[in-house]
């Protein structure tokens, strides 16, 4: 039994307010031998600079500078050591401090954490947050033993070499207890490969009907191939900044009020069962009669104590009523109807209510993952974190058709702007949220964004 | 005198971008260290768990994988024999194994329930079809030990 104490429970805070000024990314592949990882942040961080209508040059940007984050997942991958180093001697920042953050699928999460702590400190008071990943030198079975390297060598990677492996255990449990329709979870994977079709840096835009996903080649029981998410190459960069220099930047900044981040056991099978840990809107006796384990093998604790910690900082009340706008880790169909439930969004168990409702889609209470996810459009381990608080912060400055809708940037990726492109961005859209995620749960963090 | 290449150089994959193959082959020494006995109870048919070795410390069942300390109060464990018969408390079926993988596929995954242990190991079913609930005893690869966690698999009971 895990037992919080009242010290565990604290509400961080900031002791300055933090800003996001501008964003930036690559578009995603599974191959991109044209460019070198360096290539991929500079032409973020060259959007950021000079695509987000900012005041100053690029030039003039730089030299605000005092402070760098990096975020890379695995050296393996990349086959690069001190990778950072070299990106941030590309990006002509010697010889201003950085730190590279390492904390799995959810590393960029974290990166924008750490950047954060230095701007709210006043340690910094402009960070640069730049994440990457190549994930094309090695062949898709080598890339899934290198992640699976992410899950305990001596008791797990060996079964299976295969995160999915690791999720579907998840998820066949979760279908014992909670019996979600395999349809559910599979209008999930149609959803996310919908909305890719709409974004000129996704990976993996498909028009599918539920009937594909269920007739799919499966990976690991139940979970199939267009249940999972894409292993990308790519880069994406934000800008972190504290008030005053934010509104030298831009006008139009927008306040990052949370970022809080929860953790689990790197191995499912270490979690022990304790009580609840209840979001602000969950009466006292939501889970009285809860007949399952928990968290078990049905939800995360660290998305759950990311989620409790983030609303209580942003002073979400209703996640559902209070944010306009979300991307969640959609790693797996399975592993987000889990997250819908550890972030409140419904009570445990009743996670599927939040696709049934109609909720999650464009025009509905709270659109998730109009930027396609991690299953539709990207998943460049270090890149992907803030590539989600990026369309977050675009949508929120109501510019997501500067960076979508324009063929110009299709063309730019060798792309041609579909036929059938819609039109995403949420209208008046004011406060959003982010969840980035490691493991099978191992690390969370729950970004949320607010218009000033 | 001139120096010359020792092994033969890289593949080149493409010319336009430049694209090398660059093959690797190496191996790492890792140690069980503190988890040593597991392994070793493993080649006996011996299924080890551990306890925390403090007797005030309000976990007292078995962890199984083991720890070498407690992470409630870090009190180093102490070894015990972990029942050998449980159930399966979820499973899957590995059809698409990473690189490396051992076994054949496919090939039932499954995390197992025991009695008086707190977390649920993962495992596969070396015989039969895997169900929630269903009953199962332990196995030991003892005659071609891989030293692995692939010595341990369950069929059902
Ligand atoms: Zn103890």
């Amino acid at each position: 039994m895990i037992k919080l104490g009242p010290g565990n429970l604290r509400i961080p805070k900031f002791e300055k307010p933090v800003y996001i000024v501008a964003a930036g990314q690559t578009d995603f592949r599974k191959k991109y031998p044209e460019k070198t990882t360096e290539e991929l942040c500079i032409e973020a961080f060259s959007m950021a600079a000079l695509e987000n209508d900012l005041k100053v040059s690029l030039s003039e940007l730089k030299r605000m500078v005092n402070f760098c984050v990096y975020s890379q997942f695995a050296d393996h991958f990349g086959d690069q050591l001190l990778a950072a180093s070299k990106i941030h001697d590309a990006l002509g920042f010697d010889p201003l401090g950085n730190i590279e953050v390492k904390t799995g699928g959810a590393t960029g999460g974290h990166s924008v954490l750490a950047g954060a702590l230095a701007v709210a400190s006043g340690y910094a008071n402009c960070v640069p947050v730049v994440g990457f990943e190549r994930m094309d030198e090695v062949p898709t079975r080598q890339g899934n033993a290198y992640i699976a390297s992410a899950a305990c060598k001596n008791f797990e990677s060996e079964l299976g070499w295969m995160y999915t492996a690791y999720y579907a255990l998840m998820a066949q449990r979760y279908q014992y207890e909670h019996k979600v329709p395999r349809e559910t979870l599979a209008k999930i994977a149609v959803k996310n490969h919908g909305y890719a079709v709409s974004s000129p840096f996704s990976q993996n835009p498909m028009r599918i009907t539920v009937e594909d996903v269920l007739e799919n080649t499966l990976v690991s029981d139940p979970l199939s191939f267009l249940e999972c998410c894409v292993m990308s190459t790519g880069a994406a960069v934000l800008i972190l900044a504290d008030e005053e220099t934010a509104y030298t930047i831009t006008d139009q900044p927008i306040r990052l009020t949370a970022i809080c981040s929860g953790t689990h056991t790197l191995r499912t099978a270490d979690r022990r069962p304790m009580e609840v840990l209840r979001l602000p809107h969950e009466p006292e006796d939501l889970y009285k009669n809860y007949q399952h384990d928990w968290p078990g093998f049905s939800s995360f604790l660290a998305a759950r104590m990311a989620a409790y910690l983030a609303y209580h900082m942003a002073g979400i009340k209703n996640p559902v009523e209070d944010l306009d706008i979300l991307e969640t880790h959609d790693a797996f169909t399975i592993s987000d109807i889990q997250t819908y439930e550890d972030i409140g969004l419904r009570p445990y168990g009743r996670g599927r209510e939040f696709i049934d409702s109609g909720e999650c889609y464009h025009g509905g209470k709270l659109p998730t993952n109009l930027s396609g996810g991690l299953i539709g459009s990207m998943h460049a381990v270090g890149a992907t974190g803030i590539f989600q608080i990026n369309e977050i912060f675009w949508q929120l400055q109501q510019k997501w058709a500067k960076f979508h809708a324009d063929p110009r940037m299709w063309e730019r990726y060798g792309k041609t702007k579909p036929a059938d492109f819609e039109n995403l961005q949420v209208k008046n859209a004011r406060r959003g949220a982010a969840i980035s995620h490691a493991g099978t749960g191992s690390h969370v963090t729950m970004a949320i964004l607010e218009k000033v | 005198m001139s120096i010359e290449l020792t092994q033969p150089g890289c593949e080149l994959l493409s010319a336009q971008p430049v694209v090398i193959k660059n093959v690797k082959n190496y191996f790492h020494i890792h140690t069980y260290g503190g988890l040593s006995p597991f392994f070793a109870g493993l080649r006996e048919g011996k299924l080890l768990g551990t306890r925390c070795g403090n007797a005030s410390c309000e976990e007292q069942r078995i962890f199984l994988p083991p720890r070498t300390h407690c992470p409630d109060c870090l009190s180093p464990s102490v070894w015990v024999e972990a029942p050998t018969v449980g159930e399966i408390y979820t499973h899957t079926e590995i059809l698409y194994p990473g690189a490396g993988f051992k076994l054949t596929t496919p090939c039932p995954l499954i995390s197992v329930s025991l009695e008086g242990v707190c977390t649920k190991m993962m495992s596969y079913l070396k015989e039969g079809q895997p169900r929630i609930g269903m009953k199962i005893k332990a196995v030991f690869n003892m005659e071609h030990p891989t030293h692995t966690i692939l010595d341990l698999a369950w069929v059902p009971a």
